[in-house]
């Protein structure tokens, strides 16, 4: 197996009296895909949280190639090579679709942010990136429009590609799929399997079909726990599993 | 479309309707004094506008950097007997280095209790003026600040007409520069945080480290102000440092309207002309500025600005920009 990109372990969340996440270890080996899911409930968003660094744990380390990450907030793990998308559609809704994409792209160019003496003009650079960007994501055609006017599946892929811009050996997607028609599903998907080995992907999914078929690794989780952690046909066979799942027609 | 929102260039079409007006209102106004306390709190609103208009901060303190701004130079101009350009800028830059310094303090909070921390520095800024008697007069402020020459024994700022003059050429100097960090890469990242600080955090940004960039150059605009406002009285009086500043210069930022450094311009002249002509007519006139700031925040959201911006949009919608 390839080295371990993402290495997560005992991570443990209480909200108050709630134990939202308990004792979760997690192995990502490098270039691969690997998802993770669960019933609602189950911490799945909170334990993203914690590994991209929106949320500290109350136990556990956080390491992304063998650098202990735990404390390190959001913006700095971005120039560490991890980037995210969000469940809820977290875009800049009334910037063009070009904007949003050129916005993240800056983020990671070094200094040019702090550029105050110049205009947006002399970007040629990242004009370029958001160029390939907008190809890699298929909004080209409407790179003009306001973000708030896409469709559903079309700000889906967006937040795609404002995680890609980072340029990111590691990408956190937390249901890419949710709320998307047919169409959008296989061109998300093709999108998703499409940046390993190039990159590794963490992913959460209820799409259970679409998980089965392009992960390499599945952990489950229910009530903040791991209860099985293996390749998809392993999670298909697994007891446990078709206990948490029972009637959910996996 | 204007320097705090996207699109904005810098210059524009009001980069020259400032450098006309600055030029006219000595002229048209009936003194150059007010002209003079005109340009001087258009700066100053300037800094509340920038702060809420580019980053959506809500700050109650910019008298604050405003006072030191005054005192600074009140403090150089009379006791080292500095010119008066560089006793400007150096208190300006102080204004701005107190308002980084704080700034890391506030960031800390958001909302209410960000609002909270600057209108806590604003009362503190008052009592430190009290406090600290020897430099600043205590009460009694700092008189008899004298208007040496702007740089090395030359530019003498003699009669009210060349005093009007350098105040509207830094006027002019700090409404560039607004314009110019608006329509930067470094503006767009304010904006991105305005709009959606969680998603810029997660892009990479450093939304603390910007919010403290942003609150020190609005501070060094408000110290410039303040600054210019010692120039202009020849004096530094207490109340630049009070609370009521802070209070006046947000209600300017408001009236004009925060989503275009020309709103603040807008604004701060409007407020001045308005008071003027009341406050002859009658002691209780900041009664009526209360109503009309009532009647903007319900029906003007955008100020007078943004309510001037839209009604021009009605008249040429063939020309409506977009995005």
């Amino acid at each position: 197996m390839a080295e371990t990109l993402l290495a997560a372990r005992g991570i443990g969340v209480r909200f108050g009296d709630f134990r939202a996440l308990s004792d979760v270890t997690l192995d990502v080996p490098a270039s691969s895909l690997h998802a993770v899911i669960g019933p609602n409930g189950a911490g799945k968003t909170t334990l993203f949280n914690v590994l991209t660094g929106r949320l500290a744990p109350n136990e556990g380390r956080v390491a992304l190639a063998g650098r202990d990450v735990t404390r390190l907030p959001a913006h700095r793990r971005v120039h560490l090579g991890m980037a995210r998308s969000f469940q809820v559609t977290n875009i800049f809704a009334d910037l063009t679709v070009a904007e949003n994409l050129r916005l993240a792209v800056q983020a990671v160019r070094g200094w040019e942010k702090w550029v105050f003496w110049r205009g947006l003009g002399r970007q040629i650079a990242a004009r370029h990136q958001v160029a390939a960007l907008l190809e890699d994501v298929g909004l080209a055609p409407r790179a003009t429009w306001r973000a708030g006017d896409l469709s559903h599946g079309g700000q889906r892929a967006l937040e795609i590609g404002m995680a890609l811009a980072a340029d990111p050996r590691i990408v956190f997607l937390d249901e890419p799929l949710a709320g998307m028609g047919i169409d959008e599903v296989h061109r998300t998907k093709e999108l998703i399997r499409g940046l390993v080995p190039g990159r590794t992907v963490v992913l959460i999914e209820h799409n259970m079909r679409v998980v089965l078929d392009i992960s390499d690794r599945i952990t489950v989780l229910a009530q903040g726990r791991p209860i099985a952690e293996g390749t998809p046909a392993m999670i298909r066979a697994d007891a446990a599993v078709r206990e948490a799942y029972l009637g959910s027609g996996m | 479309m204007s320097a705090f929102q996207e699109g904005g260039r810098f210059p524009d079409g009001t980069t020259i309707g400032v450098a006309a007006a600055l030029v006219a209102l000595p002229f048209i106004l009936p003194s150059v004094t007010l002209a003079s306390e005109l340009v001087v709190f258009a700066v100053a609103t300037l800094s509340c506008a920038f702060l809420l208009g580019m980053v959506g901060l809500l700050s109650f303190g910019q008298g604050l950097f405003f006072g030191i701004g005054a005192y600074v130079s009140a403090i150089l101009l009379r006791e080292h007997g500095a010119a008066t350009l560089p006793a400007v800028l150096a208190a300006a830059l102080v204004a701005g280095t107190g308002a980084g310094l704080l700034a890391l303090l506030a960031v800390r909070r958001r909302g209410v209790y960000f609002v909270m921390l600057t209108l806590a520095f604003a009362q503190m800024g008052y009592f430190a003026m009290l406090a600290l008697r020897e430099s600043t007069g205590g009460e009694n402020g700092l008189t008899g600040v004298p208007r040496t020459p702007l740089l090395g024994g030359f530019g003498a700022l003699a009669g009210p007409g060349a005093i009007y003059a350098f105040l509207a050429v830094l006027a002019f100097a700090a409404y560039a520069l607004t314009q110019c960090v608006g329509a930067s890469p470094f503006g767009s990242v304010l904006r991105a945080i305005r709009r959606n600080e969680a998603r810029a955090e997660a892009l990479g940004y450093d939304v603390r480290a910007f919010k403290v960039a942003a609150f020190a150059f609005a501070g060094l605009l408000a110290g410039l102000a303040g600054a210019m406002h010692t120039v202009f009285l020849g004096f530094a009086p207490p109340n630049v440092i009070d609370l009521e500043m802070s209070e006046r210069l947000l209600v300017m930022a408001i009236i004009g309207g925060a989503s275009a450094p020309a709103g603040a311009f807008l604004g701060a002249g409007f407020y001045l002309l308005l008071a003027d002509f009341l406050s002859a007519l009658w002691p209780r006139w900041l009664l009526l500025i209360g109503l009309l700031l009532i009647g903007i925040v319900l029906f003007l959201r955008d100020g007078l600005w943004g309510g001037a911006a839209a009604w021009l949009r009605r008249l040429r919608p063939a020309a409506t920009p977009h995005g």
